[in-house]
């Protein structure tokens, strides 16, 4: 019996690997391991490999073209990796019934996403009313959510989406990617048709916004400044390639080229710009 | 004799002919419509058989009206004296408007609605009925639209293979050398098709989504 207590040791020790790879799966909301994608000949990202924690705001920051909107459309599976994995809650997004991994996923466009031909409470009540919620709960819902994103349910429920400012699009779209109450959200150049002034504004109201829910979020901009404020760590995208990934203080000191080229804008003074 | 002469001492038969022609143009594009749509929508998901379906609705527009009645007489069922054969030939006119303009109304939606769409998890039915349909309804009512005022034209036609309708008129006016007849069957059948014109037109503008105005 008393070699036993060696053995003992080793179960012991293999099940707390187990239990600590449990652990660490369970704080992973995303996990892309080598995913390349390609549409016909064209290839869109090569070789990603990342992690998102639960509750993290990544931000993908990259000039067009360089695959970040591939990469969302990875995770929602509207695009599905030739090689390698992405594992969404630990499953792999092939595995996943897609109907189903979207319905759990918000997604927000930049404001061509809201339907043209319906009102406000129809476009963020669609999940919901996808997912068979009864009319009261839906409603009940969409005042939520608009009262949650700053738009007067009373004033803008009934209007259609041209009749709004872009500004309060884009809380919309906001509103309608939280209706079902995804833990993850997708963002997609969401403020990127805002002035300047109504953007900031915007971003902060994200800020807070994201401090009380908490969700996972993985936002694509090209605006660095963007990058900065709103990301817990930031990802630098270039030809298809994940050239960066950092929290923002340490982005500031990356050796990348392309990182560099990007901290020169964030680094420029305002008073410096003259048109050229 | 005037024309308002005759039109009030034919009045009865020519109520009875006018309501023949809505029957025929009424039922055959009815019948185009619930055809023609969902080709429409089926082509616009199968490549391979756009090229039939297109071909075939715009070799049955081609072919003269005449002619079409007088090959469809002899056919079993479809075919024979009256009515039906004239709807027949009618749906088969009908159908190139309302299938081109349900498959060009349906891919010319916004490419970023639809996946916006797909991306909140919509079915590819969802994405139909909820998105497409809505989206491109303006382009497909317009598509039924010269459809209908298309039929009441070539409606006047089918008097000749005893449908009926206010072509009875035209020719019976044209033979017996009689203008207040011929008037009598034309004026109505273009009213007609002016109104059909004006309150498919209506419903169109009522229906359609309105512009993004940003």
């Amino acid at each position: 019996m008393l070699d036993s207590a060696p053995n003992l040791h080793l179960i012991y020790c293999l099940f707390r690997k187990t239990e600590e790879r449990q652990l660490a799966e369970s704080r992973t909301s995303l996990r892309f391991e080598k995913v390349s994608a390609s549409i016909g000949v064209h290839p869109l990202v090569s070789d990603l490999s990342f992690e998102v924690m639960k509750g993290e705001t990544l931000v993908l920051l990259g000039k067009s073209g360089s695959g970040k909107t591939s990469t969302l459309k990875l995770i929602n599976g509207l695009l599905m990796p030739d090689q390698g994995t992405v594992f969404v809650e630990g499953t792999a997004t092939t595995a996943w019934n897609p109907i189903r991994l979207r319905r759990g996923i918000g997604y927000v466009i930049q404001e061509i996403g809201l339907f043209p031909h319906l009102t406000i409470e129809r476009n963020v009540g669609l999940v919901p009313r996808l997912e068979g919620w009864e009319a009261g709960r839906i409603r009940a819902r969409v005042v939520e959510l608009l009262e949650m994103v700053g738009l007067e349910p009373e004033e803008f429920a009934q209007r259609h989406p041209h009749e709004l400012s872009g500004g309060q699009r884009q809380r919309a779209g906001v509103a309608r990617a939280l209706a079902a109450d995804p833990p993850l959200l997708l963002m997609d150049e969401p403020f990127g048709a805002l002035d300047p002034v109504t953007r900031v504004e915007v971003q902060r109201e994200f800020l807070s916004l994201q401090e009380r829910l908490g969700k996972t979020v993985v936002l694509v901009t090209h605006d660095v400044r963007e990058a900065f404020r709103l990301g817990s760590r930031i990802g630098l995208m270039d030809e298809g390639k994940l050239v960066e990934l950092a929290a923002p203080q340490d982005f500031m000191n990356s050796e990348s080229q392309i990182a560099k080229e990007f901290l020169e804008i964030l680094n420029l003074p305002v008073n410096n710009m003259r048109p050229v | 004799m005037g024309f308002l002469e005759f039109v009030s001492s034919h009045r009865q038969e020519l109520l009875q002919l006018t309501w023949e022609h809505i029957v025929i143009v009424g039922v055959s594009c009815l019948m185009a419509t619930l055809a023609g749509v969902p080709l429409g929508v089926l082509i616009t998901r199968r490549p391979n058989v756009r090229k039939v379906v297109l071909g075939f609705a715009n070799v049955m527009q081609t072919v003269p009206s005449l002619a079409l009645l007088g090959f469809l007489i002899p056919l079993p069922f479809l075919g024979g004296i009256g009515a039906r054969t004239a709807i027949v030939a009618l749906v088969l006119y009908a159908l190139l408007p309302i299938i081109r303009n349900t498959y060009t109304g349906i891919v010319s939606v916004d490419p970023a609605v639809v996946e916006a769409g797909r991306g909140m998890g919509m079915t590819n039915r969802q994405l139909l009925f909820m998105v497409q349909f809505p989206l491109a309804m303006g382009v497909i009512l317009a598509g039924i639209r010269t459809a209908t005022v298309i039929s009441v034209g070539i409606g006047t036609i089918a008097a000749v293979i005893g449908a009926g309708g206010l072509g009875v008129y035209i020719f019976r006016g044209v033979s017996m050398v009689n203008n207040q007849m011929i008037l009598a069957g034309a004026i109505p059948a273009a009213l007609l098709a002016l109104s059909a014109d004006f309150l498919l037109g209506r419903l169109e503008r009522h229906l359609a989504v309105r512009p993004d105005s940003s």
